[in-house]
């Protein structure tokens, strides 16, 4: 980005909402500030931001000063010259061989009470920090090439701070291996800039930090689901053509590339994301080649396998179905350009990707692509149950079809459990990443989403499901606040898998026992994604789930028109009295 | 010249975007309070940005009006 389409990016701010972030370093701020400020403006397209920066040369001071006016995260950007202004370009008290010990005691020092500061300040907001970015000065007797032990032991402290901040919960570190790769080391540092402004970046850096950094501090919400080819992408080689023996993915064969590819597959399925298979080939065969023992991406960790040879869009939309999720929520990887102009044109909103078999250094930056596109902060319990899930719910739709729906509902065993969401990650991840069945489709910054907890009156609950099928883990969250007899309700979201199960009427009919209230206040807004959401409530309002605004439900309206409920209910939500 | 000038005015549009453009003639740091050191530094990597130049701050330091700018785009 160009600093001209950063301040044009800037000038079209605009919205309702609004975030304060903080840019806390010891440099000036200047460009590195309008850069941040223009990729928080990409970011958040719908809100105002205020970007709060700090003094010239005191970040531990604006460390502070940050704690003390609060706001909705902070990017800590930090260079060697905030460890000891002597490592900087702009100091000149000295590089002589009998200061070098001084200097480390005092980076080792200045690291201790940054720690402090920045623990003190993610207890209040999240905190992304940047490790130094621009090079040693020339001080070391050592020639360059030899890396000295004045320099390595700067560096383990480094280390060792870095390592502590990684452990703690509300700090996020910007990996210096992806700055790397966007922003060279030798192409950062502006001197010239550093000398007359104690602007030490070069624009091309500058725009760099910002941006990682940015993704640091407010990620994008993750993929859902990748649907992969076979032939010459999961693996070398046609498989109609040379046999379940003669396709690989090994050194050996010369495919290693594809080896690579199955293991990040892998991985991404261990961590919840949903890996399907469209491909045209012979059913039989690909059952037998996906079975072959030396397989680094196993079919337990595939589903569906829509194996046939027809239009591969039309593979792509039954995965949809099973997965029931939309297609702006998933990757699509094909070597074959054709085949993945095929799928985007038919789906719009699928980021195609293609497998290139005959590159390998552009399978690596692909798998990386594939990293940025699904990476997550933690993997939790709801992450391995979703495969699951999703396969024993293929079972219900199945049988299902022979009998009433209610008739059915009423077998499967189903237990709904309720219980306070506190700082529960998972409620926080699904309210932010929940399309269909959502109230208003609101997002929330962590720091906004702790807030509504303290409101007067306020709960908040997580819903579990399961049934014979299995358990579908925390499925719902469900969040607003009592004033009187009346509940109002601005959180409510569903995860995808849960829908067909009545579990949103349960969870009204908790709210009402719960809560006392005689009526349920909905601040309800259509989205261009929540038709789930508005057709559950066109059973309650048949003229008013299509306008964003108060939608009102008496309990008394509720149990008329509420549908037979069989679920047994586990609830273990105690709305706090002090509130 | 036309081409400076009109090169000049975008890139005040952006380091100045409440100023109205009939007024960028006449703008200089000692008639605009929003004209201070940060908004010269980045009107100048503007400039170097729009006219694909490398500027050096020392020697447009005191280029503190639109049209010393102009002048001074000129001469080089």
């Amino acid at each position: 980005m160009r600093l001209a389409e950063a301040l044009r990016a800037i000038g079209q701010l605009a919205g309702e909402r609004k975030m304060s972030v903080h840019l806390l370093c010891g440099c000036m701020p200047l460009h590195l500030g309008t850069f941040i400020h223009a990729h928080l403006a990409l970011r958040f397209a719908d809100t105002y931001i205020d970007l709060r920066t700090g003094l010239f040369g005191d970040l531990e001071g604006n460390l502070q000063r940050a704690y003390q006016n609060g706001g909705d995260g902070a990017i800590v950007v930090i260079e060697w010259s905030d460890l000891d202004p002597r490592l900087g370009f702009r100091a000149s008290a000295g590089w002589r061989n009998e200061t070098l010990d001084d200097i480390v005691a005092q980076v080792h020092d200045k690291s201790r009470s940054l720690d402090a500061r920045l623990l003190e300040l993610s207890k209040k907001m999240p905190v992304a920090v940047a490790a130094p970015s621009i090079e040693l000065p020339p001080m070391s007797y050592l020639p360059p090439s030899q890396a000295g032990h004045f320099e390595l032991r700067l560096n383990a402290i480094l280390a060792g701070f870095l390592e502590r901040m990684a452990g703690h919960d509300g700090i996020r570190l910007v990996s210096g291996a992806t700055l790397a790769m966007a922003s060279p080391p030798n192409t950062r540092h502006d001197v010239r800039m550093d000398l007359h402004a104690g602007f030490p970046y070069t624009l091309p850096h500058a725009d760099a930090l910002a941006e990682a950094s940015v993704q640091c501090l407010f990620p994008s919400p993750p993929k859902k689901g990748i649907i992969t080819d076979l032939d010459q992408t999961l693996w070398n080689g046609i498989l109609g053509d040379v046999g379940v023996d003669g396709v690989s993915w090994s050194l050996e064969g010369k495919s290693q590339a594809h080896a690579l590819y199955q293991q990040v597959l892998a991985s991404l399925a261990d961590s919840g994301i949903l890996v399907a298979v469209a491909s045209k080939n012979d059913p039989d065969l690909v059952n037998a080649a996906l079975q072959r023992p030396d397989i680094l991406l196993p079919p337990s960790q595939i589903f569906p396998i829509e194996v046939s040879w027809g239009v591969k869009s039309e593979a792509v939309g039954r995965v949809f179905e099973t997965w029931n999720i939309g297609a702006d929520s998933v990757v699509f990887v094909d070597d074959s350009p054709m085949e993945l102009a095929e799928v985007a044109e038919k789906y719009p909103g699928i980021e195609c990707l293609r497998f290139p078999p005959d590159d390998p250094a552009a399978v690596v930056a692909l798998l990386w692509q594939l990293r940025a596109r699904f990476g997550k902060n933690e993997v939790l319990e709801e992450d391995r149950l979703r495969l699951n899930s999703i396969r024993a719910s293929a079972a219900p739709r199945q049988e299902n079809a022979a009998g009433t729906a209610a008739d059915f509902l009423s077998r499967i065993e189903a237990k709904v459990t309720l219980e306070a969401a506190g700082a529960d990650p998972r409620a926080f991840e699904l309210v932010n990443k929940t399309n269909q069945f959502n109230l208003n489709g609101a997002r929330y910054t962590e720091v906004e989403w702790k807030a509504l907890s303290r409101r007067p009156g306020a709960f908040l609950a997580t819903i579990s499901y399961e049934d014979r099928f299995g358990p579908l883990g925390r499925i719902a969250v469900l969040g607003g606040y009592k004033e009187n007899d009346l509940c109002y309700v601005d959180v409510w979201v569903m995860s995808c898998r849960a829908f067909s199960r009545q579990i949103e009427f349960q969870s009204v009919r908790q709210l009402f026992e719960k809560t006392g209230a005689f009526e349920i206040r909905f601040r309800f807004k259509p989205t261009d994604r929540n038709g789930p959401l508005r057709s559950f409530f066109a059973r309650f309002f048949p003229t008013g789930s299509s306008v964003e605004g108060e939608l009102h439900l008496r309990s008394d309206d509720f149990e008329r028109l509420c549908p037979p409920l069989f679920h047994q209910v586990h609830d273990q939500w105690t709305i706090s009295e002090k509130n | 010249m036309d081409n400076i000038r009109e090169k000049l005015s975008r890139c005040f549009a952006l380091a100045f975007p409440k100023l109205d453009p009939s007024q960028y003639a006449t703008a200089s740091a000692q008639n605009m309070s929003e004209w201070d050191s940060i908004a010269q530094l980045t009107l100048l990597t503007l400039i170097g940005e729009e006219f694909g130049r490398e500027i050096d701050f020392e020697e447009f330091e005191g280029a503190t009006s639109f049209e010393a700018l102009e002048r001074a785009l000129q001469v080089q």
